[in-house]
């Protein structure tokens, strides 16, 4: 759990957290994990930047060198997310099931959330649990309050245009609960936010309205501590790394922006070229129907065109319920986490005014008063937090990116298949008695030669090409 | 190539029909007295004889197109475009091809030649010009008769014209055809002296006997109906294709505003860096894909067209046969109606009204001999009309075996011919496919 050692907290009994057995290992905590990981008095202190010195049990880095409380128990409990597989987890969360409830007031939907879980915050190994979109809203801001040194996911947008979208047609809905299902398995993957007692409320009360109401607060100690840092400071020397990522943040945001609009655009221009093939394909039926012997390939033609219009209208679907929704999703990420940027800037401006005064002073050397030193914890923890995050948001991005573009890149080419598919299945149909006619017409498989440019028809195209089986087409027509 | 002149007498009556090309004919089925609208291998080639007994094969191309600008009959300053015909022939053996003639002619002289043809082969159906403007276009091409790719288009669909009726059987033969060919000046006086104007039927008349015609052979109803039909459908057809290629092509261009994005998203990237790049690049790849694609597509839609104007040829003979019927009807009824004057003549009782009748019966009967004299005529008159009917019967008989005998000539090309078209259009969708996904898997393996 997140929290100072003394906190008492609800669920389960006051505990310290050093002492707090690895779900998974036998004995004792060092076993477990292996190594010297003892819990480090170092980790109280001040801790310079790029302090990557850490070294752990199998040699990866450092994944959550969190609030000072929290980062030994970690290290001592858990395997860096990076290395996270199936069996090293404890902690399973899915989104499934979406209901609509019509109430007299209100018409809305839960989702079922259902939680495994062989971590001893939970009282039983599984939970199931219904909520809706109000819910998670109030989780994300209790994540917020509770945790602003570290970067909360984003959740889908909570408003959406009446009249022009269906709050509960089944696309939206899906769409939805994808982007819910991702929000909660960002939190479940985070070393620090899944152990949030909001979030175990979350996925554990049965009435969570009560829980809302009762107003815990159940906020860190730096949490506390950052909620209140005054505004106003001014800035002398952001460092260099944060403001490289403040940079990255905003071209990042700007690109991904360019694309959703490009990527709407395409879509529209889909669905246009859909409507005018939705028309093109009937008339060959209709020709089909005015003819004898061309009667069985016209059919054939307009069939395949129909096959690839529903092909295309697929693909414009899928582009719009996979790939724009992540676009949105990393766009608000970017948003949420500037705010985060703009708040550690406010603690270190905070911290360097008051030590900007104190040196002033001449009186309180060298020992730098308590007060200041504070600010000084509170800086660096939220330094090394971000920090920590930002590599797991650089990390989950790639991955993220990489199987949203692959993902195109296969409904594409899935695509592409199924029209191959179609237009492949009708060259038999229209080769079908080519082969007995040897029609003494001339003008079209000839090389017509002008000016240097070859323009083939019919026949010749058939050499260019990599077809299946060129002999075929070639007898038909030599 | 000793062929008569086109006379009147010729007008109605068939050129000698050939049997049709065999599908079963040898490559060079060229053989003996009779050529035939052969095909051979190599570049498109029309077969014509010198002379009965010649086995030259000629190779017809339009190889050239040129701007000029000269006066025209209102003596305007004028551009237009002119095509250079260059004819080969082939010496049979060696297959070895010498220019021997070549001039330069514009798209008014191919309309010309087509209306001579018209005339004077009105139970052919007359292989189409292509269009004069252009039409059906979508966004990206232009509609002006200067444009260098209207020009080239309709170069080959000259070229396209010239092979179709090099390689007909009847049309082949035509003298003012083969001087279309080889005699670049005064061409145009020489089929303006056939007088084929002057025998051309006017449409109002045409027109008329459509409305009026009571007996039409049962299959011209047919035919007409069906090249209408024909018309309208590929109308429609080229329509839509014109504007889901105007689509296809915002689809394209669109995605390669990607391109920059991209690439400007992989500058701030370290590991994603190159994949994104890789994107981009396919995505500039992609968009610029489309002018070849949509030039394939415009060739399938000038071999529609063709047949779209095949069609109005259809239409033509038809439209003859009605005038022909008519003319036949009309014949036949006033032939009846002599015959029955006369009879009430010869019987002395009136049935029909007639003017004479009216002004005996007013003012008078009329002599004997008076009425002995207008039985003679009219006894006459009948007679040469019974002739007339006769041959008109004829005419009119061959005229319907003929034509039906190249409709049918007409019907085996144009299904062949489509079937090609099909053919050639399900692959070119078929490469695009290939092309594309080729493309898309590569991006996918930079990722």
């Amino acid at each position: 759990m997140s929290g100072g050692p003394p906190k008492a907290l609800q669920s389960t009994g006051p505990q310290s957290l050093r002492d707090m057995p690895h779900p998974l290992a036998g004995s004792s905590s060092e076993e477990a994990v292996g190594g010297d990981s003892t819990p480090s008095p170092d980790l109280l202190t001040a801790r310079s930047f790029g302090d990557k010195d850490l070294i752990l049990p199998n040699g990866g880095t450092p994944a959550g060198t969190a609030s000072p409380a929290s980062s030994s128990s970690l290290l001592n409990r858990l395997q860096l997310d990076d290395d996270m597989d199936g069996e090293t987890r404890d902690l399973f969360v899915t989104v499934d099931d979406p209901k609509k409830h019509v109430c007299t007031m209100e018409t809305y939907i839960t989702y079922r959330i259902t939680t495994k879980s062989t971590r001893v915050e939970f009282d039983l190994p599984e939970y199931s649990v219904r909520r809706r979109y109000q819910d998670f809203d109030w989780l994300r801001n209790k994540l917020e309050e509770s945790q602003p040194t570290h970067l909360i996911p984003p959740l889908p947008e909570k408003f959406v245009v009446k009249g022009v979208v269906d709050r509960f047609s089944e696309e939206f809905v899906e769409t939805r609960r994808k982007a819910l299902d991702k929000f909660l398995k960002r939190i479940t993957d985070h070393p620090v936010l899944s152990f949030n007692e909001h979030f175990n409320v979350f996925l554990t009360a049965k009435d969570l309205n009560a829980h809302k109401k009762q107003g815990m607060a159940l906020l860190t100690r730096v949490g506390e501590s950052v909620k209140h840092v005054a505004g106003g400071y001014k800035l002398r020397n952001r460092p260099l790394e944060f403001a490289a990522i403040g940079e990255y943040l905003d071209t990042f945001a700007l690109k991904l922006g360019t694309i959703d609009r490009i990527a709407q655009r395409i879509i529209k221009e889909e669905i246009e070229y859909l409507v005018e093939l939705r028309e093109y394909g009937p008339v060959y039926s209709t020709w089909s129907a005015l003819e004898g012997e061309l009667a069985e390939p016209l059919e054939g033609v307009s069939a395949c065109i129909g096959n690839c219009s529903t092909a295309l209208e697929e693909l414009t679907d899928d582009m719009t319920e996979d790939f724009l929704p992540v676009l949105r999703e990393y766009i608000l990420y970017s948003d949420s986490m500037k705010s985060v940027l703009k708040k550690r800037d406010q603690v270190q401006a905070e911290y360097e005014t008051k030590l900007e005064a104190v040196a002033l002073k001449k009186e309180e050397r060298p020992k730098v008063p308590a007060d200041v030193e504070k600010c000084q914890d509170r800086m660096e923890c939220f330094n090394a937090d971000l920090k920590a995050d930002m590599e797991r948001w650089q990390n989950n991005k790639r991955q993220d990116f990489r199987q949203l573009l692959m993902g195109m890149a296969d409904k594409n080419i899935q695509y592409y298949e199924k029209c191959l598919m179609a237009w492949e299945s009708i060259i038999p149909l229209l080769q079908e008695k080519q082969e007995a006619k040897r029609y003494p017409f001339i003008g079209k498989n000839q090389d017509m030669q002008s000016n240097g440019k070859k323009y083939q028809l019919f026949y010749s195209s058939f050499l260019i090409l990599n077809l299946p089986s060129p002999t075929s087409y070639k007898m038909a027509l030599i | 190539m000793e062929q008569a002149a086109p006379d009147p007498e010729r007008l109605w009556q068939p050129a000698p029909l050939e049997p049709l090309s065999h599908p079963d004919a040898g490559l060079e089925s060229m053989v003996g007295e009779e050529t035939k609208g052969a095909r051979d291998e190599g570049p498109g080639d029309g077969t014509m004889t010198e002379n009965n007994f010649s086995l030259k094969k000629i190779e017809i191309s339009v190889s050239e197109a040129e701007k000029r600008t000269g006066r025209n009959a209102m003596n305007m300053q004028e551009t237009y475009t002119a095509y250079l015909i260059e004819t080969r022939s082939v010496e049979h053996n060696d297959g070895q091809s010498v220019l021997t003639d070549s001039l330069w002619r514009r798209y008014s002289e191919f309309e010309l030649l087509r209306n001579y043809l018209l005339v004077y082969y009105p139970h052919i159906v007359v292989p189409p010009l292509p269009e004069k403007r252009a039409e059906f276009v979508w966004h990206k091409l232009s509609a002006d008769n200067m444009d260098p790719d209207f020009v080239e288009r309709r170069r080959i669909g000259l070229e396209n014209f010239l092979l179709r009726v090099a390689s007909h059987p009847i049309l082949c033969r035509d003298k003012i055809f083969y001087l279309f060919l080889t005699q670049e000046g005064n061409w145009k006086e020489t089929v303006n002296e056939t007088g084929f104007q002057l025998k051309a039927d006017s449409r109002l008349k045409a027109l008329n006997a459509t409305f009026r015609v009571k007996n039409p052979d049962k299959r011209f109803i047919e035919l007409k109906h069906y090249s209408d039909e024909l018309q309208s459908v590929i109308s429609h057809l080229l329509r839509v294709r014109a504007r889901v290629a105007d689509r296809l092509y915002g689809v394209y261009k669109v995605h390669g505003n990607y391109g920059r994005v991209f690439s400007e998203w992989s500058a701030i990237e370290k590991e994603m860096g190159d994949g994104l790049q890789s994107a981009g690049h396919h995505m500039d790849v992609y968009a610029s894909s489309i002018d070849d694609i949509l030039e394939d597509e415009e060739h399938y839609a000038d071999q529609l067209k063709e047949y779209l104007f095949y069609a109005e040829a259809l239409r033509a003979v038809c439209r003859k046969h009605e005038l022909m019927q008519y003319d036949l009807e009309m014949a036949a009824q006033d032939l009846a109606s002599k015959k029955q004057q006369c009879e009430e003549l010869a019987t002395g009782t009136v049935r029909t009204f007639s003017l004479k009748g009216m002004t005996t019966k007013l003012f008078g009967q009329e002599t004997p001999e008076q009425r002995e004299a207008r039985i003679k005529m009219l006894e006459e008159q009948i007679k040469e009309g019974e002739q007339q009917l006769k041959s008109k019967n004829l005419e009119g008989r061959e005229f319907v075996r003929n034509a039906w005998a190249d409709i049918e000539r007409f019907k085996e090309q144009k299904n062949h011919d489509l079937k090609e078209a099909l053919i050639s259009y399900a692959v070119m969708q078929i490469s695009m496919c290939k092309k594309t996904r080729l493309g898309v898997q590569m991006l996918s393996s930079c990722m």
